[in-house]
């Protein structure tokens, strides 16, 4: 049977006749340790929230989150606003990821674009010639807030719902970034334009200064229709992707980049301190 | 066109370079006229006439999407194009190793 999927790829269409439209399941990141807090991935079809400032490594995420879905059979997509493609391949490089070669085999596709064509609502969307020649089940878009900048503060909670929901008729998980310059200072609010309540999920990266060294949180915030890991965890960028390491222990005031080690772990170093002297 | 006349084309002026070099380092790039221009530090008015070359040639093509058209790289027409021109500059080397063994 042909449905309109022929021209656009993956569609309404697609899902209906072949029975997956409302159909559950995890979309895995191929992070264990994320996937783990994630309880086993993102919700399929759902959209997903990277928020951070400069230098977090949301970027690394994300491309991270599509090249280990080209390796679970899912094709993906990755459009950018700012950044020329030639820096992502090269970065992607250094982190071992060869997206040249992923995009000759048409498993992967970078999109450079300016914002408000990506929001051109009349006749065929920007991204429907992708759609058609990889059927991309997932897709990056980096960066909402720079999306943000071409769309009156008024219209942007709109236009970013007409792009959430254009990917979700096509049965696409996205994930889109937010940078967040404000998170690096005392108070923690993740947009202050209500994107927040738009997506189904949402990853916080923050950087916390603690004894003099910048190092890297990752929290999963919000979560929609599903249980995740709360605890706020050290991530490292290794020369192979994002790394999760443990939960920040003893310390607490770790989400507002100043943490302090908690009570009972001063009086520990007191205490120990007092024992080193006695000796 | 003959093989020749498009290496002409392509080697008309330095913003037919910087362009080729945009898209080929950039393939997926699909933007308007005014922002290919500003991404190589260039205003619209000034690519314009090199633009029409690339896009007679079959490199660039344009599309539109809403109310604006854009510029994209026909990979595969550039496949052809830039195939076409390698067969072509072998050929001359040909020619030219000949000239050498005759002198």
């Amino acid at each position: 049977m042909t449905t309109p999927s022929s021209r656009t790829g993956v569609s309404g269409f697609d899902q209906f006749f072949t029975g997956k439209a409302g159909e559950g399941g995890r979309v895995r990141t191929g992070i264990v340790e994320l996937d783990e807090m994630l309880r086993g991935g993102f919700m399929k079809g759902d959209a997903v929230m990277v928020a951070g400032s400069a230098g977090c490594g949301k970027t690394t995420l994300a491309l991270q989150y599509l090249v280990n879905g080209v390796k679970l059979g899912e094709a993906g997509l990755y459009v950018t606003f700012e950044e020329m493609p030639d820096q992502i391949y090269r970065d992607a490089k250094n982190l071992g990821w060869d997206l040249r070669k992923l995009e000759e085999e048409s498993k992967f596709r970078i999109v450079c674009t300016s914002p408000n064509l990506l929001l051109e609502s009349e006749g065929e969307s920007l991204l429907d010639e992708s759609f058609r020649d990889i059927q991309p089940k997932r897709i990056v878009v980096d960066s909402l807030s720079h999306l943000a900048m071409f769309v009156k503060e008024s219209e942007l909670r709109r236009e970013a719902y007409r792009l959430i929901m254009h990917l979700k008729t096509k049965g696409i998980s996205s994930l889109m970034i937010w940078e967040s310059p404000q998170m690096a200072g005392g108070s923690f609010s993740v947009t202050d334009v209500g994107l927040s309540f738009l997506v189904d999920c949402i990853v916080a990266l923050k950087p916390v200064e603690i004894e003099s060294s910048m190092r890297k949180a990752l929290v999963i915030l919000k979560m929609r229709g599903s249980d995740h890991d709360k605890s706020l965890r050290e991530f490292e960028i290794t020369p192979t992707g994002i790394k999760i390491e443990s939960a920040f222990m003893n310390y607490e005031g770790v989400i507002t980049g100043s943490p302090r080690r908690v009570a009972s772990e001063k009086f520990m170093d007191l205490f120990r301190g007092a024992a080193e002297k006695r000796k | 066109m003959s093989a020749a006349q498009m290496l002409e084309t392509l080697l008309a002026s330095e913003i037919t370079g910087d362009l080729l070099v945009l898209f080929h380092r950039n393939p997926g790039l699909i933007d308007t006229l005014d922002a290919v221009a500003r991404r190589i530090g260039r205003t619209g008015n000034a690519i314009e006439e090199d633009i029409r070359g690339l896009v007679n040639l079959g490199i660039l093509k344009t599309r539109r999407v809403g109310r604006s058209e854009v510029l994209l790289l026909d990979r595969e027409r550039d496949r052809e194009v830039l195939d076409a021109i390698a067969k072509h500059l072998r050929n001359l080397e040909g020619v030219e190793k000949i000239d050498h063994t005759k002198f």
